[in-house]
């Protein structure tokens, strides 16, 4: 995910807070130590309480789709070589989900399910990611819109509104995506 | 289910710390409550800072970063004002935020 870090005029420096929330990563500000959700945004405990961190669409795709469809693109440098995720086993192992069991945890779909997840006000919809890894278009109602999400020819999905407006998507487990938000729908 | 490719390539942000925490808590049974937001506990399971975040990143452009990038390397891109930045996410395991400016806009990208 992509988090503006400006708020109220400052720039905070988001750093790994060492604690979970929903079975997911929480982060601390250096400048006022705010613990922020990081599936929210929201500031959860902390001097900026009652604020959030806007979200900024980004995408998970390849090198190879983001470089083609962003040809002066920066990447990030490493300092070493890196040829493999540290987690291979755990994204490939179904059994490992979150350490900790949710209150509202869902079980209409695997926990290592990939989803698509839109969110507006208390509405929010799952879709399973499956269905859009051949490229085609899909359609679903969130908070009485037909949103669109449809994968793009840098590989990243995007949604959008009848109007083109960008509609902000997050690619998520089901197990942490239900933790969040245990009422929502699901095209599957 | 899914093929694995596209299973890496998407694979998701919030897993991570908590793959990280497992070993951790696995020598400790009963991980500190912190508090309870919203009626859901949160763990402390590492001391902050733990996983570095980046704080000053250095890039390369697309065609020395073929030097170091698989084709098939999962990412994380991000467009902002006509700006691309990505992060590779197998770099982004080892510190989970980088904080970044794009197209004037100071953003951190997380995973």
């Amino acid at each position: 995910m992509v988090h503006a870090r400006e708020v109220d005029g400052k720039t905070l420096t988001l750093l790994v807070s060492g604690k979970l929330w929903r079975n997911s990563l929480v982060m601390q500000d250096e400048e006022t130590g705010t613990l922020w959700s990081h599936i929210t945004g929201e500031a959860l405990e902390g001097e900026l309480v009652g604020t959030q961190l806007e979200i900024v669409p980004g995408v998970h795709t390849t090198w190879a789709e983001w470089k083609a469809g962003h040809p002066g693109t920066l990447v990030l440098k490493k300092s070493e070589e890196i040829k493999a995720s540290r987690y291979e086993r755990y994204f490939d192992d179904p059994e490992r989900t979150g350490l900790f069991r949710a209150n509202w945890l869902q079980d209409r779909l695997p926990g290592k399910t990939l989803v698509y997840g839109l969110r507006s006000g208390p509405h929010s919809v799952a879709v399973v990611a499956e269905l859009l890894a051949g490229g085609d278009a899909v359609e679903v109602e969130l908070a009485g819109e037909t949103i669109t999400l449809q994968q793009g020819d840098d590989g990243g999905v995007r949604a959008w509104r009848a109007d083109g407006s960008a509609v902000d998507v997050l690619d998520v487990f089901w197990f942490a995506w239900s933790s969040f938000y245990p009422n929502t729908a699901v095209v599957d | 289910m899914m093929p694995n490719p596209f299973n890496r390539r998407v694979a998701l942000a919030t897993a991570l710390l908590v793959a990280v925490a497992s070993a951790a808590v696995a020598e400790r049974p009963e991980p500190e409550v912190h508090g309870t937001f919203d009626g859901d506990p949160m763990y402390t399971v590492l001391p902050v800072d733990a996983i570095p975040a980046i704080r000053a990143p250095e890039f390369l452009n697309g065609e020395a970063a073929d030097g170091q990038m698989s084709p098939d390397e999962p990412v994380l891109g991000v467009e902002i004002a006509g700006e691309s930045h990505a992060y590779s996410l197998w770099q982004l395991d080892s510190h989970e935020i980088v904080n970044d400016t794009v197209g004037g806009r100071a953003i951190a990208a997380t995973w």
